[in-house]
């Protein structure tokens, strides 16, 4: 069998291991546009930041595809898919043949409509490239302005407050964060940020980037005038359809699977930002654009490609960040918009949490601050568990996986795995 | 190094580890091994258990809880551990010495006719201490209202011991002003107990500060009443001569062994023991006698006044019953180990009981009555004999380790060995440490716990102390330790002491490591120091003096007490493994550091008995210092710190 | 599934749990410079414990990384800190490799990941590295199974567990 993968990044990798794990002999091939291989790209913050270096960049060892005999084409872009000849065409014209094909092709940033974005130093984030790219002017610049106030460009801020860079984030918002939590728990965050060195800037947006070649400054919608020489557009992503749509594969808003990753065509998968799954706490079919989704459909893409018939439970939307050690962790619906949900929430100082349920399900929440009972919530979540029964403990500062021993019990079919029954076997 | 090597020093209880461990015996380490790994909050002092609301505990690793559900922080639930362990020890010197005030009150009406007012000057000295007037009276007369006086003590409720009179002047001052001179023995302690009740007390210096308060009650209180009176009583120390170690246990013999702490009993069946009835009794069943052997402080009380062998230190109640040999052992109170009983069943010895404060469920109980005491004491040996026949000769395995000691130094008679019949003095004692022969002394005291090897920590840091010059006080278990190692005699000063301190006992003929008694005679320490500030030349207080303290094996709360009598009399004592303080960074500090400049002492805590021997020459150097006196004569070169 | 290292997994006997956290503290030694309890709270930073008590109600367990075989941790560790120890199926954790994203908290069930703030690293069972001595036979491997004064914890397999169970429900009086 001869398993194809473009995209070498979360998906495209794990992928790639999944298959190898289970065929010695399959012949596998994987393409990437991009020439550094195997690096995480939620790291390039970090790498701008100064907290590792390159060399900590990769999630696998630097051996991986050699020592799983994996053949690459690493800087070649895929420029269209073959579906009657099953064959992929790089850029250059070679032709690479598949029997089973995974698009993972991940996703662009969003980028700004307005003049000047085309200027030098003028990013988003996405790519190594960008990163060295920003690392190598970064000691010329004094001031930067970070376009967008949700995770993506906090995350580039706090990069560059980090390197002591004077930071101005400009939201279009009234609050920092709008699209994860509620003007509470922002402004726990905001105060953080703003108390240790990064300026935040609500109910803005920029209407033009300054300067004649590169960027000088901005200009706000409010005709405020920002001066600074680096300006970053940190506004979330779009997922890179193009090559599936152009082979007139079934495209909404990413790629369209079935709950075996599969596309339109029977010999096509796909997984990571660019797939449009399963979202298990809203019940829709969704792009959740985040490494652990992409690593998990990596894996379950990879298990149908060997034609194993594994269906993916779908994908639940989260996020965690860290400024300046204070942590922050959301995940699925939590700022619901329709009727029928409850939500309990609790704020302290430097504390926030939120549980968002419907039918007496978790189905999102968000904790700052206090983030240890994330993952057993996630879980709750996954597995769509009453939760009547443990309600008034959930906002509880020692919420821990005990508390839900007894549902562990009580709906054994649901906590299939072993690990679950062993912690329960004298409980 | 052989297991039974690892947990005992001392080659005749390796022999007993041996066998317990051929004959799957277990023992005291096999019960420590047991309980590994102790309890981290036990350890770090930072469990409380005081009230219904908890138990609490403190993370110690700073990620769970910071106080207890009351709110009490690590340094209110450490302190209050701390102070109620010291209730607890000086609770149990205090009643010991309750106990001897009120035998000898007895013997002075002539309600305990086996008793005596043997030391008359000792007598009339302390009677005078106690504003009695001795003129004219009788002895049983003076002994009554001494007796009267002692015990009222105990229940007094203002004003100050009487003994803390004896302390240099400075040294009073300091506790005035710092309010904590003891107003009644047992008032502190009951006091401890309600300041550490849930919701009182929750300043932890304030706490520890009452805490010294209770404990020099015991040093100058409770202990120090156990002490002289002890000497009234049964007579006054002299230097004398014995053996120690498990081969005092004789083959052909009835071997009675007296263990615990109150000599009330343990006195009488030195005499009972020469009964010829029981004699012949005794060689009726094929005995050649009746052999009387000590053990822990006991051993030290007949030892000091009657040069009867001490079979051995705390470590080794069950080793001599292992032994197979011994008849009858007979115990009283404190540091006798519950797991007596069971060893005993190991073999045909007999185990009586005698206090009403000290009971075993099963074990034979022939209770102390000062009244008829030598009655009793004969029934017990009567008992020891007639076990005899039951005894397996294949089973006796006596080890042979056997050390001569010279034992029964006090405060009076260390004056009259130092200066001569007609010239009582510390002088000569003084001269030596100004002009350097002697560095300074130091009392290396305390019990012995399986958390260190057994004797080695006692042994190697009295060593080293001699080696530099330092003269050396024991009491209790230390002093067997050593006595066992051969370091109680004269010559070993010859071996072991530097040349500075070698020549002072050659001159006086002392040994370089003087003997003073069971752990309640900590207080003639302080007597002897407050002497030696009395003499003069080495400042007005005992904090100047060039000496320390030292527990190196220390395992009961009396230790606790005792070090913190030291420490609030103003000695730099070290012990071997920390008091439970460490979970609270503040209290360790108070008492490790603070408390220097309030009342002059302070503890530190060192496992390596090299280390903290140097540490306490350190200080001794640093005292010497301050006293502007040259340092000692004789220099030596460190010996680097061991490892267990 | 492939089978796990005959002893890498740490059980809880519910019932016999008291919640005295000396597998806590004896964790936290166990990942100090000194390892010795009076050093190791005199430690900068603290030393981590990687266990912790739980309760519901009455019922208390001792809480450990649970070594999933299919690991959300390892699926969502972003710069391939954490993964499966081919040989042991032990989740490992490369400290060097953390950049403490939290992400791996974010999913474990278990909440057995716990965020080390100083050091801002992620810190989990690490099955005792220090203590890889074959001598001390495979209960004592552990220094929480070794501390725990009630027997509730056990290494070994399930099968191994189990038998303990049994074993000690036969040898009870009741």
């Amino acid at each position: 069998m001869n398993y194809v993968i473009i995209g070498g990044s979360a998906a495209g990798v794990t992928a790639a291991e999944t298959i190898r794990k289970n065929d010695k002999k399959a012949v596998i091939t994987l393409i990437s546009d991009e020439t550094f291989p195997l690096y995480s790209r939620c790291l390039l913050t970090y790498l701008i930041a100064g907290s590792i270096d390159e060399s900590k960049l990769c999630f696998r060892d630097k051996d991986f595809y050699k020592e799983n005999n994996i053949k690459t084409y690493l800087g070649k872009k895929a420029v269209s898919i073959d579906r009657k000849k099953k064959s992929v065409s790089l850029e250059g014209g070679t032709k690479v043949p598949y029997d089973k094909l995974l698009i993972a092709t991940g996703a662009t940033p969003k980028t700004e409509n307005i003049p000047g974005v085309n200027k030098k130093r003028v990013f988003t984030i996405r790519r190594i490239d960008d990163a060295r790219a920003i690392i190598k002017i970064l000691d010329n610049v004094n001031k930067a302005a970070v376009l967008g106030g949700g995770l993506i460009g906090l995350r580039d801020a706090y990069a560059l407050r980090q390197k002591n860079k004077e930071v101005t984030v400009v939201v279009k918002s009234q609050q920092v964060l709008s699209q994860m939590v509620d003007a509470d728990a922002a402004r726990i965050i905001a105060t953080l940020l703003e108390k240790n060195g990064i300026k935040i800037m609500t109910g803005a947006a920029a209407k033009e980037i300054l300067g004649k070649d590169t960027a000088e400054g901005i200009l706000t919608d409010g005709g405020k005038r920002l001066d600074c020489q680096l300006v970053i557009i940190g506004k979330g992503v779009n997922p890179n359809t193009q090559l599936a749509s152009a082979a007139a594969i079934k495209v909404e808003e990413g790629i369209v699977v079935d709950e075996f990753l599969k596309t339109s065509d029977k010999d096509i998968f796909a997984a990571g930002d660019v797939a449009q799954t399963y979202d298990v706490a809203r019940d829709a079919k969704r792009i959740n654009a985040l490494w652990p989704s992409a690593v998990e459909q990596g894996q379950i893409a990879g298990l149908n490609m060997l034609g194993k018939n594994v269906s993916y439970e779908g994908s639940l939307s989260m996020n965690s960040v860290d400024f300046f050690g204070l942590a922050s962790i959301s995940m699925g619906v939590t700022k619901p918009k329709e009727e029928g949900y409850e939500i309990i929430s609790r704020i302290r100082k430097n504390e926030y949490k939120k549980i968002v349920l419907k039918e007496n399900r978790i189905v999102g929440m968000v904790l700052v601050g206090d983030v240890g009972s994330a993952g057993v919530i996630s879980i709750l979540i996954r597995n769509k568990i009453d939760v009547s029964s443990i309600k008034g403990k959930l906002l509880d500062e020692r919420f821990d996986y005990a508390k839900i021993m007894p549902l562990v019990k009580k709906f054994k079919d649901k906590f299939r795995q072993e690990e679950y029954q062993d912690t329960i076997m004298t409980f | 190094m052989e297991k039974h090597e690892e947990r005992s020093y001392d080659p005749a209880s390796q022999k007993m580890i041996k066998k317990a461990i051929d004959e799957d015996i277990k023992i005291v380490w096999d019960r420590y091994d047991a309980q590994k790994p102790q309890c981290g909050f036990g350890e770090l002092g930072i469990c409380c258990r005081i009230c219904n609301m908890g138990p609490c505990r403190i993370d110690p690793f700073g990620e769970g809880t910071e106080e207890g559900v009351c709110g009490a922080s690590k340094d209110t639930i450490v302190a209050r551990n701390l102070v109620r362990m010291i209730a607890s020890g000086a609770a149990a010197h205090s009643d010991h010495g309750r106990d001897i005030a009120h035998t000898l009150l007895m013997a002075a009406k002539g309600e305990a006719h086996d008793y005596h007012l043997k030391a008359t000057d000792k007598l009339a000295r302390t009677a005078r201490i106690y504003g009695i007037d001795t003129k004219g009276k009788l002895t049983e007369k003076i002994g009554e209202e001494l007796g009267e006086k002692c015990l009222s003590e105990f229940g007094q409720q203002h004003g100050e011991l009487r003994l803390i009179g004896l302390a240099p002047k400075k040294r009073q001052e300091i506790w005035r002003k710092l309010g904590i001179v003891p107003r009644g023995i047992d008032r502190e302690i009951v006091e401890i107990m309600h300041r550490t009740h849930m919701g009182v007390d929750n300043d932890y210096k304030n706490i520890i500060n009452h805490g010294m308060r209770a404990a020099l009650g015991d040093g100058w209180g409770g202990s120090m009443i156990a002490t002289e009176l002890s000497d009234i009583l049964f007579g006054a120390p002299e230097p004398i001569r014995a053996t120690v170690n498990l081969g005092v246990l004789k083959e052909d013999y009835v071997n009675i062994v007296v263990h615990g702490h109150e000599p009330t009993l343990s006195d009488v069946v030195t005499e009972a023991v020469k009964d010829p009835e029981l004699l012949s009794l005794a060689k009726k069943y094929g005995a050649k006698g009746i052999n009387l052997a000590g053990m822990c402080c006991t051993a030290n009380e007949i030892l000091m006044r009657h040069g009867i062998p001490s079979a051995g230190n705390f470590l080794q109640q069950e080793l001599a019953i292992l032994t197979g040999a011994v008849e009858l052992m007979m115990v009283d109170v404190q540091c006798i180990m519950p797991a007596l009983s069971s060893a005993a069943n190991c073999f045909h010895t007999k185990l009586v009981t005698t206090s009403p404060k000290c009971k075993f469920p099963g074990v034979e109980h022939i209770e102390l009555k000062e009244e008829k005491a030598l009655e009793i004491a004969k029934n017990i040996i009567r008992l020891g004999v007639e076990n005899y026949k039951k005894r397996v000769k294949e089973r006796v395995s006596i080890p042979k380790e056997i050390k001569g000691l010279v034992a029964g130094f006090t405060t009076e008679n260390v004056f009259r060995i130092l200066g001569g019949k007609y010239r009582f003095t510390v002088r000569p004692l003084n001269d030596a440490i100004i002009s350097g022969r002697l560095r300074g002394a130091a009392g290396v005291v305390g019990c012995c716990n399986p958390n260190i090897r057994h004797d080695w920590a006692h042994v190697s840091m009295v060593k080293e102390l001699l080696k530099n010059d330092v003269l050396v006080v024991q009491t209790g278990c230390s002093a067997i330790a050593c006595a066992k190692e051969g370091l109680l005699t004269p010559e070993s000063a010859f071996e072991y002491a530097g040349a500075g301190l070698r020549e002072v006992c050659e001159a006086v003929g002392i040994p370089p490591v003087l003997h003073v008694g069971s752990c309640v005679d900590n207080s003639r320490i302080l007597l002897i120091l407050s002497a030696v500030v009395a003499e003069g030349g080495l400042g007005e207080d005992i904090s100047d003096l060039p000496v320390a303290g030292a527990a190196p094996e220390w395992m009961s709360e009396k230790a606790i007490s005792i070090g913190f009598y030291f420490v609030a009399s103003g000695v730099y004592t070290i012990f071997g493994t920390p008091h439970p303080v460490l979970g609270s960074p503040n209290v360790t500090n108070y008492i490790t550091n603070e408390l220097e400049n309030i009342v002059g002492g302070k503890f530190a805590f060192e496992e390596d008995p090299i280390k903290a021997a140097h540490m306490m020459i350190k200080h001794i150097d640093l005292k010497r210092k301050a006293l502007k006196l040259g340092p000692a004569i004789h220099q030596h070169k460190k010996t680097p710190a061991l490892k267990t | 599934m492939k089978t796990k290292t005959k002893d890498i997994k740490i059980y809880c006997d519910i019932t016999r749990c008291v919640g005295c956290k000396s597998c806590e503290i004896a964790c936290a030694i166990e990942h100090s410079k000194s390892k010795n309890i009076f050093a190791a709270v005199k430690e900068t930073p603290l030393p981590k414990r990687r266990v912790e008590t739980q309760n519901i109600g009455s019922k208390i367990i001792s809480l450990h990384c649970q070594h999933c075989e299919d690991a959300p941790c390892v699926k969502a560790c972003m710069s391939g800190a954490l993964s499966k120890d081919e040989k042991t199926r032990a989740t490992i954790h490369d400290k060097e490799k953390c950049v403490g994203c939290w992400m791996c908290v974010m999913v474990c069930p278990f909440g057995a990941i716990i965020r080390d703030a100083e050091s801002h690293i992620a810190v989990k069972c690490d099955l005792c590295p220090d203590r890889d001595d074959p001598s001390t036979g495979s209960g004592l491997r552990y220094a929480c199974v070794a501390a725990c004064p009630t027997d509730a914890l056990f290494a070994g397999t399930k099968e191994e567990f189990e038998k303990n169970l049994s074993k000690k429900k036969g040898n009870s009086k009741h």
